[in-house]
């Protein structure tokens, strides 16, 4: 990718950046590219969404970047994940691990997998103190108390010793989240948060990571399939369509004036609350070509309205402006956006 | 929905409750009242939105209009019969009427059978045309979904979600029903191919005059294809309005919540979201009184021991259960 025009100024470092990850996943299929040529800043205590639909690779690299591919099947094939001075694709393990829960938080889509079932509260939250921050048993306890009442659990001092299956889907969230904050990370990614919740539950919950971010500053990456989520929550935002990045930048920019006839595709097809009622909805052609057959070229042209000869050719990333690039041909020519 | 025409579908003070066995006798203690008192009418061509959040009931309601549930209590009146406590063949013949469609295809759909078997079901049961027949119509079936000819012999694992859904919609349609219970059709679908599901849902409501009970929990979604929506919680319905007047006045105060707390995709909209606190009570202890009272960031102490009744508001076609005019 290009250098952003940016970079020589004056933009603050990056706490976190991707270069070029590279994620394959050997199957029964062969090797596939899961993650393919992907690249990213995250500013320090903003929040950067990831966006896109299922099997577009916004999850492998949140994994990727925590190196918790499943093995030994997911492999870091190429690319580098810079965080405080190291790269993370090949730090040793045993960094990884003080990493991991410590300056990197995660939080999960299904809170019910994240926490162990036979474990009170207690004890998986103290777990991450004695881990990263105390030896003593007991200073951990008091920590994971003050934590949780802290991410707004009643009565704390009691749900410590409770176990998971007796807290509701929006509590157990909440101690999700409590776990990844307990070590005051610098980054935090989580991946679907609250996709899983009702509606009412994920407006809470939103707004607990808002207000946790304003008071402790950590920077987010919020992976999610949901746009409304990522227009209420991001500064930044990537649009990911089959393992690479068709579009990013900040999420005014992008809402307002997409770029990448993916991102339009995906902007005009949901039904807003304006839009009229009974009226057919635009719609993105066909589907997600499968992994083991892509077509060469740009990944979207069997989709795209605006395929072109040229379109059988690899996109070239390009710079719209100083912080939004597009990969495609003919982002140039594309007619004037409305949502 | 115009006086003039007589509705479909007409659910009076329906119940449901769940038996909760306890104790090492498993003793029937307590019920679970997943429906407590719905009302509800469908007119014919008209799609009714049900939103609420889970364990509302909205599945339960739908479930006891098809009768894959016997409810409690009520009635289901449905072109002049009561189906609430029918049984046997009088309700096999109603149910050619109504059909579902749920929200995860892969598990509505038998693994083992071929799509074309699975499509030309409704037929075996209901005894109707001979194999040459049945094989026609799955053809025309599938042509009307948008899925090619040859899917007939292909297994449901074969297709993905958006199809398997299409799969679904193609057997429900198959007696030509008078309405459909649309169960979170789209919840599981990613975004670009959830429009093109919804496309096809109106373009079929149109084609066939279908009536629909749209039941899920994006109200965005719910509001684009409904004519009329009710507003679910724990059991009851608690509002119930025209899709546009729900929206632009909105009268219950946990209808105001819902809406404000969808998120909306304009970053540049700066909206007050209503946070409510705590969580869905469960319906097994429901609160006294008005059940969203402890919610309820207008709760006074009337609304604690009186269950406000569903009433009529100034808007034409709104009625609403809380005490007071917000």
């Amino acid at each position: 990718m290009p250098a952003s025009p940016a970079d020589s100024s004056t933009s603050e470092q990056p706490v976190l950046e991707v270069r070029n990850l590279v994620t394959t996943f050997d199957t029964d299929a062969g090797r596939l590219t899961a993650v393919d040529g992907v690249s990213f800043q995250v500013r320090r205590g903003r929040t950067l969404g990831i966006v896109g639909e299922s099997g577009c690779g916004k999850s492998v690299t949140a994994f990727s970047i925590m190196r918790l591919l499943p093995q030994p099947m997911g492999k870091i094939a190429g690319g580098q994940v810079l965080f405080d001075g190291i790269d993370l694709v090949t730090a040793p393990p045993e960094e990884m691990l003080k990493i991991r829960g410590g300056r990197i938080g995660m939080i999960f889509q299904e809170p019910m997998t994240a926490l162990n079932p036979v474990h009170t509260i207690g004890r998986q939250l103290s777990e991450v103190f004695l881990l990263h921050r105390t030896q003593d048993k007991r200073e951990a306890l008091a920590l994971s108390i003050e934590i949780l009442g802290k991410v707004g659990i009643p009565s704390p001092e009691v749900r410590v010793g409770e176990y998971p299956h007796q807290l509701s889907g929006g509590m157990r969230q909440r101690v999700v989240i409590a776990m990844a904050l307990a070590c005051k990370p610098s980054v935090v990614i989580a991946d679907e948060p609250t996709t899983a919740l009702d509606v009412t539950i994920q407006a809470q919950i939103l707004e607990l990571m808002q207000e946790l971010q304003h008071e402790m500053g950590m920077a987010i990456v919020l992976i999610t399939h949901d746009l409304g989520v990522i227009a209420e929550m991001c500064d930044d935002v990537v649009v990911m369509y089959a393992g690479q990045v068709a579009e990013a930048g900040p999420v005014e920019r992008i809402f307002a004036a997409p770029s990448h006839p993916y991102t339009r595709g995906l902007l005009e097809s949901i039904p807003r609350l304006a839009t009229p009622r009974k009226t057919r909805l635009k719609t993105i052609e066909g589907m997600v070509p499968s992994l083991a057959d892509m077509p060469v070229g740009c990944r979207y042209q069997n989709r795209c309205p605006y395929r072109a000869e040229i379109c059988a050719q690899p996109p070239p990333q390009e710079w719209v402006d100083d912080n939004h690039r597009v990969a495609c041909h003919r982002w140039r020519e594309l007619p004037s956006f409305q949502a | 929905m115009s006086a003039a025409t007589s509705p479909l579908l007409t659910v009076k003070d329906l119940h449901m409750h769940f038996p909760v066995r306890e104790g090492i006798l498993l003793r029937a203690s307590k019920s679970c009242r997943a429906v407590d008192g719905v009302n509800l009418t469908i007119a014919p061509g008209e799609t009714v939105g049900l939103v609420g959040e889970s364990g509302c009931g909205k599945s339960t309601l739908g479930k006891c209009i098809v009768r894959l549930h016997q409810p409690t209590s009520g009635s289901i009146i449905f072109q002049g019969n009561d189906l609430a406590h029918e049984k046997g063949a009088a309700l096999k013949a109603h149910r050619r009427e109504l059909q579902m469609i749920f929200q995860d295809p892969v598990e509505s759909l038998n693994s083992r059978h071929t799509v074309g078997d699975i499509i030309a079901e409704p037929f075996v049961i209901h005894k109707i045309g001979d194999d040459a027949w049945r094989r026609q119509r799955v053809r025309e079936l599938l042509a009307k979904v948008g899925l090619p000819a040859n899917a007939a012999e292909r297994f449901p694992f074969e297709f993905s979600g958006g199809q398997r859904q299409r799969i679904g919609i193609a057997r429900a349609i198959a007696l030509e029903p008078k309405l459909i219970v649309c169960d979170e059709p789209v919840s599981a679908l990613d975004v670009s191919i959830q429009s093109q599901v919804l496309n096809l849902l109106l373009d079929l409501q149109r084609e066939m005059k279908l009536s629909y009970l749209f039941i899920a929990h994006n109200l965005a979604v719910v509001k684009h294809v409904s004519d009329r929506i009710a507003i679910m919680y724990l059991g009851r319905i608690v509002e119930m309005a025209d899709a546009d007047t729900i929206y632009r006045a909105p009268r219950h105060p946990y209808t105001r919540a819902l809406i404000s707390a969808i998120p909306e995709p304009d970053p540049t909209r700066n909206k007050q979201r209503i946070v409510l606190q705590g969580d869905v009570p469960s319906p097994i202890n429901p609160p006294s009184g008005c059940p969203f009272h402890p919610r309820c960031p207008h709760a006074t102490d009337r609304c604690k021991v009186e269950v406000p009744a569903l009433r009529t508001t100034g808007e034409p076609g709104q009625q609403v259960s809380c005490h007071y005019d917000l």
